[in-house]
């Protein structure tokens, strides 16, 4: 083993990290900001993945295509794709409480799985799209995992600061109060249903760009990727684990769990060759120790939401 | 937050770089499936059969000057997330020579193009049978020793055409499998001027597809094709299919041949089934492989293990052609098995490696076939058409 592949998998961690951090940032505002019980997280994966495929990946026959649009055009679009996506579904859906919400959302997901495999005319079904491009793709291995981890951290960076900046804002301060006395809200003359479709769409739409970066890492995106084990559930026990209704927790959570998850690999191929197989279970029971020893002990998360609801120090900011 | 993320990260690889420190002359060849997710029933069948190519080879003198040849477990989970993943983690942690897998479609796809191929690591996929895997832009490195599913459905068109089939319905499981048999199919069986009445996939695990069913007899055809699994879907559609009379005459793929028709319908009632499957070689080499992997302990019989068998030998192959050099492994690999040389069947390691080092073509002709890429590093299968007689399956015509 060598220092350069080392750093190989480290950039390749990196960017993962990175794009389960966009996911679980979304989903923060909607569970986290807005207490909306989303398990439908692949759907809009899928739809930003398949969105920006469909504008930057070159003709093939069989299937919409062909517009070769630059990466930044795919990704914006994705965003959009999701965001729109998610506008009706959202009023429709928003309308249930919690655990309803949760069961209609996974219904959504598997509805759009289930169009992303059968319309071969727009995603060319259970094959999938090939030939994707991706940024910087041209260059040598390392220099291109270490141009696209750019790119990642700097979309990341963006995301973080504009959804950081809107907790503190009076929206975020709003829309935790809809999520902890939503008659109290209303009392006070709030829109609840229109702001907890806005917290949908927000969040939609970062999932949207997550999937979108995903495909162009990948260069390649099929049915197989909107798995809700991977694209879901995953990103769900990130939250959980760095803490709900904190940013700073999504992305540390995102990390954590990431680095277990993919980490946890190499130390059980240290076992004798006959478990190499039986052993890759492990993980999974890794995963499920952690959270379950997350929620018992620290329920809130490794960074619990900032209790004022406030992490700016400086009184005299927007009020 | 950063500096968290930095030490947690560090502290994390200097674990395993001291816990990879160890066994370093050993040369390792990836062995990247799906251990966990849908085809977990499958894996571990392909994962031994290839394991047992290396232990051949360590049994007969070694790789290169008597090193061990090691195989290295990775789980794709039969997704590109974690085909990427576990596809990195050979590369560069384990440092592999090569790569035996992924054993899912998706996952090849993803795994070659964010991995492999930019690392110029060559990869052999025992199952990926995608036809998107061909037009991967791959600088010659991602193989399969599994055909295309592309080349079977035409195939299966072909035969069909000239046994007389004329207008026929196709039923698909929806999956990159079913989709990839139908449509070749579709696409020679028109070209043949073939007449399809009738074109619907379906999703599985459902207690009733009479309504599919239905729709497809509606077009007026008898005959039905049915790419599914017979154990599985595919079974409760023939069943259906027969019990309500919607069709006379059924046509599977390679899914289809299984035991489970026969023992659940019985073979007077399947006179008018006939299934395409791949065949082995009419060479020794099946049955080298088949007596050695039961002597392992494994079921020669359990889907793709020829396959996975043959990959990793022929990895072992072009790795000692290669000397060890990865980015030669790959035009090595063409050369080992281009149909010029001298014959080496399943386990002949030892005779192989005199070969090389004299520098005599060698020409390996696998379990499961000659394996002769062509330029975009596909196999043509062999297949036959079966029909249900007195004892099971049995080969009704050769498929060209």
């Amino acid at each position: 083993m060598e220092l350069i592949g080392l750093a190989n998998y480290a950039l390749f961690m990196g960017i993962f990290i990175g794009i389960y951090a966009l996911l679980a940032l979304g989903l923060n505002i909607q569970w986290g900001f807005a207490g909306l019980f989303n398990a439908g997280i692949a759907g809009f994966f899928a739809v930003g993945a398949y969105t920006s495929a469909i504008l930057t990946s070159p003709s093939a026959d069989g299937r919409l295509g062909g517009f070769e649009l630059p990466f930044f055009v795919g990704w914006f679009g994705a965003m959009v794709a999701a965001a729109l996506i998610a506008w009706p579904i959202g009023k429709i859906c928003l309308r249930f409480r919690s655990d309803y919400l949760a069961i209609a959302t996974i219904g959504v997901a598997e509805i759009i799985r289930l169009v992303i495999k059968s319309e071969e005319v727009l995603t060319n079904g259970a094959r999938g799209i090939t030939n994707i491009p991706r940024p910087f793709g041209d260059l040598p291995y390392v220099q291109s995992q270490l141009a696209y981890l750019a790119i990642v951290a700097a979309v990341l960076v963006v995301a973080y600061l504009m959804v950081q900046r809107q907790f503190n804002a009076p929206w975020g301060r709003m829309m935790r109060a809809i999520r902890d006395n939503e008659l109290a809200a209303r009392a006070m003359g709030k829109n609840v249903e229109y702001r907890r479709l806005e917290a949908f769409i927000f969040g939609a739409a970062l999932m949207g760009l997550g999937g979108a970066l995903f495909a162009h890492f990948n260069r390649s995106i099929t049915p197989e990727a909107i798995d809700p084990m991977v694209a879901t559930f995953l990103v769900w026990i990130m939250l959980i684990l760095g803490g709900s209704g904190n940013n700073k927790g999504a992305i540390l959570g995102a990390t954590v769990v990431w680095i277990i998850w993919s980490v946890s690999e190499i130390a059980t191929d240290q076992l004798p060759h006959e478990y190499a197989v039986k052993a890759k279970y492990i993980r999974l029971f890794l995963i499920g120790l952690m959270l379950q020893l997350v929620l018992r002990f620290r329920p809130e998360g490794i960074l619990p939401e900032p209790l004022r609801g406030d992490t700016r120090t400086d009184d005299n900011a927007v009020k | 937050m950063k500096s968290k993320f930095i030490a947690i990260a560090g502290g994390l690889l200097a674990a395993t770089a001291l816990a990879g420190a160890t066994a370093k002359a050993d040369v390792k060849i990836g062995l990247i499936g799906g251990v966990s997710g849908p085809i977990a029933a499958m894996a571990p069948s392909m994962i031994s059969a290839a394991q047992l190519a290396f232990q051949q080879v360590n049994e007969q003198g070694g790789i290169l000057d008597g090193e061990k040849l090691v195989g290295v477990v990775g789980d794709s989970a039969c997704n590109p997330q974690g085909g990427t993943d576990a596809a990195t983690k050979a590369v560069n942690i384990e440092g592999v020579s090569a790569i035996v897998g992924p054993h899912c479609s998706g996952a090849v796809l993803a795994a070659a193009g964010s991995v492999t191929i930019p690392a110029g690591i060559t990869v052999v996929t025992p199952s990926g049978t995608s036809p998107e895997i061909t037009g991967l832009d791959d600088k010659d490195t991602v193989f399969r020793t599994v055909p295309s599913d592309d080349y079977q459905g035409r195939a299966l068109a072909r035969t069909l055409k000239e046994k007389g089939y004329n207008k026929v319905a196709v039923a698909y499981i929806n999956n990159d499998y079913g989709t990839g048999l139908a449509d070749a199919f579709k696409a020679e069986f028109e070209a043949q001027s073939g007449e399809i009445a009738g074109f619907a996939a379906h999703e599985d695990g459902k207690a009733s597809y009479r309504s599919n069913l239905a729709e497809l007899a509606s077009g007026g055809a008898d005959t039905l094709v049915i790419f599914d699994y017979g154990d599985g879907t595919g079974l409760t559609i023939l069943r259906q299919a027969l019990e309500n009379g919607f069709f006379e005459k059924f046509v599977g793929g390679d899914g289809m041949k299984s035991d489970a028709p026969i023992n659940e319908l019985g073979a007077e009632n399947l006179a008018t089934f006939v299934a395409s499957s791949p065949v082995g070689e009419k060479s020794d080499s099946l049955d080298v492989f088949n007596e050695a992997y039961k002597a392992a302990g494994g079921d020669p019989d359990a889907i793709f293990v020829t396959t996975s068998y043959d990959a990793a030998f022929m990895l072992a192959l072009a790795v000692e052609k290669a000397g060890g050099d990865k980015a030669g492994v790959s035009a090595a690999l063409r050369e080992i098995s281009n149909g010029e040389g001298e014959a080496i069947l399943p386990g002949e390691w030892e005779k192989a490696k005199k070969l090389i080092a004299a520098g005599t073509a060698i020409d390996y002709k696998g379990a499961a076939g000659d394996h002769n890429f062509d330029a975009a590093g596909d196999v043509p299968g062999t297949y036959a058409l079966f029909e249900v007689g007195a004892d099971g399956f049995e080969v009704m015509v050769e498929m060209k």
